[in-house]
């Protein structure tokens, strides 16, 4: 993100750009690791089997933390993520790119509402989410 | 009513803390970890400069980060057969097969800076019975309260899962 975001650049209905993230199975070690989290389903793919998943799964939190980069990437340096929801609805897998989107819902004072989706490369909704940004005048602001 | 999936000391647990609170400094080093396996190199985890042009005191952390920051290491005994670390505090029980980890709620009230110190609180927020397509089920949801040393809430998480 280079420069920022301000209110007077945002309309309801825009679309935000999309973002894509393919997680390579070297990253989901990286993330168990960065996150302390031993479960085998994101690295031992005949243990994934036990559970039933056909390959290691990316982990939901790694999607939220995408969902959080996507969201603070958008509202730029001075911006502030106020909340961010989301739900695990499906499963998503490593070397598959998966694809977030969304567009401003609503803007009530300096909030900007955020509707957001991750869908997988069969455009299957994974993860829908919604955020709520507070952005600042073109004159100013404050972080 | 549905034939009893909450029993009644589970549901006396409501409002109760899960576990003891975990209190914890949040270095720059392990929100820096976070962010690069995310692949999130967003200037205000990393550039101190950055952070303060933007009116910050110091860098922040990746906001969601703190669910796993504060989390105490674990000795490998402790590591189930899946891989999961055994539980500790706490057991929602319920009469239930699985339990899936459904998504998460979060406000963040406060910027969260790299190197303070959080203390975090999970309570059992709440337990409804419904029926859905596939059958009876438990909504379970925890509310972890995140506290910088300032005793300021930075930030609030509901975690919701689905028992069945």
């Amino acid at each position: 993100m280079t420069g920022q975001r301000c209110l007077e650049d945002v309309a309801v209905g825009d679309a935000l750009e999309p973002m894509t993230k393919t997680a390579s199975r070297a990253q989901l070690f990286l993330f168990s690791a960065a996150t302390n989290n031993p479960h085998r389903i994101h690295y031992d793919r005949e243990y994934a089997a036990v559970e039933g998943h056909p390959d290691v799964l990316v982990h939901g939190p790694l999607q939220g933390a995408w969902l959080s980069q996507y969201v603070a990437d958008w509202a730029g340096p001075r911006g502030r993520v106020l909340a961010l929801s989301w739900q695990n609805r499906a499963r998503a897998f490593p070397e598959r790119e998966l694809t977030f989107s969304g567009s401003v819902t609503a803007i009530e004072g300096d909030i900007v509402s955020l509707e957001i989706r991750e869908t997988d490369d069969t455009g299957a909704v994974l993860m829908p989410a919604t955020a709520r940004v507070q952005l600042p005048h073109r004159a100013g602001g404050k972080p | 009513m549905t034939a009893g999936l909450i029993p009644d000391e589970t549901r006396a647990m409501i409002g109760q803390l899960l576990s003891e609170p975990v209190t914890g400094v949040v270095t720059a080093a392990a929100a820096q970890r976070f962010a690069l396996a995310a692949d999130d190199r967003n200037p205000l985890y990393f550039d101190e400069a950055a952070a303060q042009s933007a009116g910050y005191r110091t860098t922040l952390i990746p906001p969601v980060f703190l669910a796993w920051s504060l989390n105490p290491p674990r000795p490998l005994a402790d590591v189930r057969t899946d891989g999961l670390y055994r539980g500790e505090g706490k057991r929602v029980t319920l009469n239930v097969k699985r339990v899936m980890f459904g998504g998460e709620d979060w406000e963040f009230l406060a910027p969260l800076y790299a190197g303070d110190t959080y203390t975090s609180e999970t309570r059992l927020k709440s337990l409804e019975e419904k029926t859905g397509g596939s059958g009876d089920f438990v909504l379970q949801m925890t509310e972890t309260t995140y506290t910088n040393q300032d005793g300021i809430v930075v930030a609030r998480a509901t975690g919701r899962s689905i028992a069945r």
